[in-house]
């Protein structure tokens, strides 16, 4: 193949990020286009709430806003092209929009809620997703909506109320050891990561955006998690977890220690953005064939945040609950 | 925790909202209604079918009512999602008026206690798009009371 994953001489000792890209440049598609790509601000989405109102009737105070948008695959998703970002838009204060990666929209698709489910968000804040499902739910049944950080809560707050939404019941806690008194049909993991789906490159100096390099242990962290989800979910119940980064190590392992410890089954997903296949091999490392099943999403293909997607049902894969 | 309404304080509630607003009491059937803080929250029924974790319990629901200075008043995000039900005690207004509202906090409104009760809270809305409530008072006064940041945005929307 090559290294078509060129990096420059002057990033030979670069950060992590990009070190994984080149690491990455066999599994990746078209890698030059990512690395074009990143080169690019990230693109802004406006979800539209239809529990206060209605696409049109959204979309038209939008436009009276002076906002232009294109339509995206996802009916309730409009991509910004053009705006104001100093002026304040009434959309936004109304509750009728929720500015959102087109991506971060898809984790809530796959997860298939529905008026009659009990959902669980383990890893809510700051509610894009959660506010997404109970829309999708017509603000029906009932979802609980946890996160960890008292900090993180506030901002869950503050979108669940702003989108006027009434079937949520928000709770804090460690997701890991999170104990609630009843088990769920549907669960979303959306894991801490490292964000690398949301890296940008400074087409100037080369260097990466917005990258943060920590010491905590994330997989181990995401291990948790989906396990402690896996253990609350009802028997044929559905449990999507997603993260917005490439790396394979908080993705496909983190899938792979389910497989082996749970009795878990990956689904097929199906979703109106096309994505990679999980990898199931890497670095000498062989994964379940299941893990196919999983998507990748990557910034070049979507024009969005790259994103990670596994659904996963509990027992065998035909008994999902509807 | 919440405290659930007993059935004399829902009552109490619902009687606001149809007496002040006209709101069919059927809006309210597949809500329960729980106190918290100096609000009132409106809860999805189904939301009762299981016990709330008490320690990890932040919050339910969206607050619909609250006590100010003995009076209830609807909350802001409540009209904005629900306000279309309301047949009475509606105030459309357009956007100068809006504007001019937001920006002094009060305006005068020629004929506004022929169009509205007065003295009491009115729900205002702008080319059918529900923004909150305003205080409409004896001598044609009317008094903005949306959130601080829904005013700044709609102060900034004529330049």
């Amino acid at each position: 193949m090559g290294d078509r994953f060129y990096l420059p001489e002057h990033l030979h000792n670069a950060p992590p990020f990009l070190k994984i890209l080149k690491e990455y440049r066999n599994v990746i598609p078209f890698p030059d286009h990512l690395m074009e790509h990143l080169k690019r601000p990230l693109p802004v989405y406006f979800r539209i709430n239809t529990l206060k109102t209605s696409i049109d009737s959204a979309k038209k105070l939008l436009e009276k806003e002076g906002v232009e948008f294109l339509q995206t695959e996802v009916a309730e998703v409009v991509k910004v092209t053009r705006h104001d970002h100093s002026r304040p838009l009434l959309s936004y204060h109304l509750g009728y929009i929720y500015p959102q990666a087109l991506s971060s929209c898809l984790p809530v698709l796959a997860l298939e809620v529905n008026p009659e489910c009990a959902v669980l968000d383990l890893c809510a804040a700051p509610g894009g997703k959660a506010t997404f499902m109970a829309q999708k739910m017509s603000d029906e049944g009932f979802l609980v909506a946890n996160d960890r950080t008292r900090g993180r809560i506030t901002s869950l707050l503050a979108n669940v109320k702003r989108l006027g939404i009434t079937n949520t019941i928000v709770t804090q806690g460690r997701g890991e050891h999170l104990c609630l008194p009843c088990t769920f049909d549907r669960i979303l993991v959306d894991a801490p990561c490292s964000g690398q789906g949301k890296y940008r490159i400074d087409p100037d100096s080369g260097t990466v955006k917005h990258e943060v390099i920590g010491k905590t242990n994330l997989p181990a962290i995401q291990k948790a998690l989906i396990k402690r989800a896996f253990d609350i979910l009802k028997p044929g119940g559905i449990l999507v977890y997603s993260t917005c980064t490439l790396n394979i190590e908080e993705n496909e392992e983190v899938i792979q220690f389910l497989l082996e410890k749970r009795r878990a089954s990956l689904m097929p997903i199906d979703l109106p953005l096309q994505g990679q296949p999980g990898i199931i091999s890497f670095r000498g490392k062989e994964y379940d064939e299941q893990i196919r099943l999983a998507k990748r999403f990557y910034p070049h293909e979507i024009d969005s945040v790259g994103f990670f997607i596994a659904k996963i049902v509990k027992g065998a894969p035909e008994k999902a609950t509807p | 925790m919440p405290r659930l309404l007993r059935e004399r304080q829902r009552k109490l509630l619902l009687d606001f909202f149809s007496e002040r607003f006209r709101f069919p009491r059927q809006v309210f059937d597949s809500f329960e209604m729980f106190a918290f803080s100096r609000q009132a929250f409106l809860v999805r029924r189904q939301a009762r079918r299981i016990d709330w974790p008490q320690r990890a319990f932040v919050r339910c629901g969206l607050p619909f009512a609250r006590n100010v200075a003995g009076f209830l008043k609807p909350t802001t995000v409540f009209v904005q999602r629900f306000g279309g039900h309301a047949r009475k005690n509606v105030l459309p207004l357009n956007l100068e008026t809006v504007t001019g509202l937001c920006r002094n906090g009060e305006i005068s409104l020629p004929l506004l206690s022929k169009k509205v009760q007065v003295p009491g809270y009115v729900i205002v809305s702008m080319d059918r798009h529900f923004l909150g409530v305003a205080l409409a008072l004896e001598e044609n006064r009317l008094m903005c009371r949306f959130p601080k940041a829904m005013k700044q945005a709609l102060e900034r929307i004529i330049p």
